[in-house]
């Protein structure tokens, strides 16, 4: 089914570039994977078509990989005699300042899933009509499911973890066994040395 | 524009639409009333009378140091990182005992306290445990003034004391 | 395609000409984040004229948790409990989904005897978060006695579920690979004990509110979300159903052992209103609780002895790739989108496709033109729960 759909989205749409990327493993999902900036046109098509249509968006979820991010549509088609899905992703590289067109405007659903993306990993995404922060606080700093994001100390005056609320008693005692645990193996193993 | 504006049809709607409310909250009524009498309550008076909770019931953890092993397994297991252990090598020349099922005792035990007010009581720390000394309780009064004493040391004795009581 | 989230002044509603010569400016209503009727801490920002809602804006994250971020820092079986912690009135469901996704990139085989106690504890989880459901909507309309009633029949099976798993709301009960603990015989005894007193009460249920002329005129013809509309949005579960959309994972894309089981899946028919409005959605609830209580019979006719644990390495470690896996929850669709690492002890990212999330959206959609009251209708309508909006 993946290929067909590629072929449709490479014939239809120009500069699409849609390629599958098939799962190493036969137990995982594979995918398609398009140009960053023919978002828009191919999820226009996917949902206008007739010999393919996919009538719903299901969930938009980001995926942080370091080098890039990736942005997965969860396309479905619902219909009681030939249900589809599959996941379509485009890779963004920018990490400074990325952006990706929003597709608001063909699934109205993409609205708070769009929102949440730019939320937890800064994709920013043109034209979309209510571009905030969704579940964070709209004056927090950083995007935190990126894997290098930390988090900041100070939140509107208020300390973020706070020491009187960190038990370091205890995590500091097993800390200091372990360095007498290691101490006394090095000085154990020094002495077999000798 | 999905205003629900009550339409105002002929006289006889009016009254038909009467008569269905009349009946069918008198319906509902009868269905209330019949509890004056016919229903027994099934709440209970929570401090007086106590329900029996049942065998599996997760509630407030107590290790039984003296069968603790220090497999450091449970604090591996535990999702929010509560159990602290730490243990050192037994001094020399000291027996070594052995727990209630068997397995030898080969380390000793310096500290093992748990968090109870991180505590998410998902029961996996005491599935791992090999010699079941890890166990839920079925205590679930320990409400405390503050946060620090909800931090409980399996070693002190005021909380070994609990073994006579939970230990069966 | 028109945008219809205009962030600017909007507009007033035109009613009518008298309301149009009352025009003022629009005021400002905050509906939570302690409000009885958001069901938790949900904060709607409503513009209204006069009492005619004019414009509707959520705002979430009160009981935000980033509980994706926790997963990639967690081994998968210590995931679980967090994934109950998601929708806590439907936990049982939660855990399921989230073990099959596991489940599907470990090719574990779940015996069959775990496989059906699943679809018992399952069915039976549905059951009480449709109860709570329907009390707490009768709450918001003003109705006090069904939330009792309702909820002496849940705690019937919280109490079951507690004898079995230990726990009364956050079970941990499904694992990956299959459940914790065997049912007794004397459990599934009651099990079937409670689908003959729930059967009568369901009926008692429909006599004292469903088919209540105060009650119909509450919710017919409120708040209607068309067919058109639920697709845009990705609508799922009883709001789809309530919609007229006979869509249901178990009957159209089975999972687990689904296909072996003969039910129905109950759509939204406009019998007092039309297709799509508040009436429909609750009403598709209640005949979900008989449709659950079938199969909860029918698989209490096939159990048979056997294992309740698959064959699970002491330590999951995952193939490199993703998955992504869905069921019905409650509430409608949930999803778990899971990306490994070859070889990860940890996911690489977890992603939560909440069906509450998708359908707090369908609220400033719904919004523009409706009553206050009727806002309230509607919000109770699709069943939030925050814990899985704000995950």
């Amino acid at each position: 089914m993946l290929n067909k759909i590629a072929e449709l989205i490479n014939k239809n749409v120009s500069g699409a570039n849609a390629v599958v990327n098939v799962a190493t493993d036969a137990k995982c999902d594979s995918s398609i994977t398009v140009e960053a900036s023919k978002i828009l046109p191919v999820v226009s098509f996917l949902r206008g078509n007739t010999e393919m249509p996919f009538n719903s968006l299901h969930v938009i979820s980001g995926v942080d990989y370091v080098d890039y991010m990736e942005v997965c549509y969860m396309m479905t088609h619902y219909d009681l005699t030939d249900p589809r899905e599959f996941i379509l992703k485009v890779k963004v590289t920018d990490r400074v300042n990325p952006k990706l067109d929003s597709i608001v405007q063909v699934y109205a659903a993409a609205n708070f899933q769009e929102r949440e993306v730019y939320d937890m990993f800064g994709i920013t995404f043109t034209n979309h009509p209510d571009h905030r922060r969704i579940l964070c606080p709209d004056d927090w700093e950083g995007f935190p499911l990126r894997k290098d994001y930390v988090t900041q100390k100070m939140y509107n005056g208020m300390e973020v973890y706070p020491d009187s609320k960190m038990n370091f008693e205890d995590r500091e005692y097993i800390v200091r066994q372990n360095m007498i645990k290691q101490a006394q193996k090095a000085s154990a193993s020094t002495e077999s040395e000798g | 524009m999905n205003t629900t504006v009550h339409q105002t049809g002929s006289v006889k709607d009016y009254f038909s639409s009467l008569y269905k409310g009349v009946t069918s909250t008198a319906k509902g009524m009868w269905i209330t009333f019949k509890y004056v009498w016919a229903v027994k309550p099934v709440s209970i008076e929570y401090p007086e009378v106590r329900e029996v909770l049942p065998e599996r019931a997760r509630m407030r953890l107590f290790n039984d140091v003296q069968n603790c092993i220090s497999c450091t397994q449970c604090a591996m297991a535990c999702p929010v990182d509560c159990i602290y252990i730490a243990s050192e090598k037994m001094p020399e020349g000291s027996e070594i005992k052995k727990t209630s099922n068997g397995q030898p005792i080969r380390l000793l035990l310096t500290q093992f306290t748990i968090d109870t007010a991180l505590c998410c009581y998902c029961g996996l720390c005491t599935t791992v445990c090999p010699t079941e000394c890890l166990t839920h309780s079925h205590d679930y009064e320990f409400s405390q003034y503050t946060i620090d004493s909800m931090k409980y040391d399996y070693l002190a004795p005021d909380v070994i004391s609990w073994r006579d009581r939970i230990v069966k | 395609m028109q945008t219809r989230w205009d962030i600017g002044e909007p507009e007033a509603p035109t009613i009518n000409s008298e309301t149009e010569q009352l025009k003022s400016e629009l005021l400002t209503l905050n509906m939570g984040p302690q409000h009885p009727a958001t069901h938790g801490v949900l904060r709607i920002e409503i513009w209204t004229d006069s009492e005619i809602v004019a414009h509707a804006i959520p705002h979430l994250g009160y009981l935000h948790r980033c509980m994706e971020k926790h997963a990639e820092n967690l081994d998968y079986r210590g995931i679980i409990p967090f994934v109950d912690r998601l929708d806590y009135l439907a936990a049982m469901n939660m855990e399921w989904t989230y073990a099959m996704t596991v489940e599907k990139m470990l090719g574990t085989e779940v015996p069959r005897r775990a496989e059906l106690l699943r679809i018992i504890t399952g069915e039976l989880q549905r059951i009480a978060s449709h109860l709570m459901a329907f009390g707490t909507y009768a709450l918001d309309l003003g109705a006090f006695t069904p939330f009792l009633y309702a909820f002496e029949e849940r705690e019937k099976i919280l109490r079951l579920f507690e004898e079995v798993s230990g726990s009364r709301l956050l079970y941990n009960y499904i694992w990956i690979g299959g459940v914790w603990n065997d049912w007794t015989n004397e459990q599934i005894e009651r099990a079937s004990q409670f689908c003959d007193t729930m059967e009568e009460e369901a009926k008692k249920y429909h006599e004292l509110v469903s088919t209540n002329k105060i009650f119909i005129e509450r919710t017919a013809n409120v708040g209607v979300m068309s067919l058109q509309d639920c697709f845009d949005y990705g609508a799922s579960g009883p709001v789809l159903r309530g919609s007229g959309f006979k869509w249901d994972l178990r009957k159209n894309i089975p999972y687990s052992l689904y296909s072996e089981f003969d039910f129905d899946v109950p759509v939204g028919t406009g019998e007092v209103g039309q297709v799509g409005d508040c009436w429909n959605r609750y009403i598709v609830r209640m005949k979900e609780v008989v449709e659950s209580i079938k199969i909860i019979r029918q698989a209490i006719a096939k159990l048979e002895p056997g294992p309740v644990m698959g064959k699970v390495p002491k330590i999951i470690k995952l193939p490199k790739g993703e998955v992504y896996v869905r069921a019905e929850c409650p509430r409608g669709e949930l999803a778990f989108h899971l990306v490994s690492e070859e070889g990860g002890k940890k996911p690489y990212r977890l992603k939560v496709k909440s069906p509450c999330f998708t359908h707090v959206s369908m609220l400033p959609h719904i919004a523009p033109g409706q009553m206050i009251a009727d806002f309230v209708a509607s919000v109770g309508s699709i069943d939030i729960v925050l814990g899985e909006v704000d995950r």
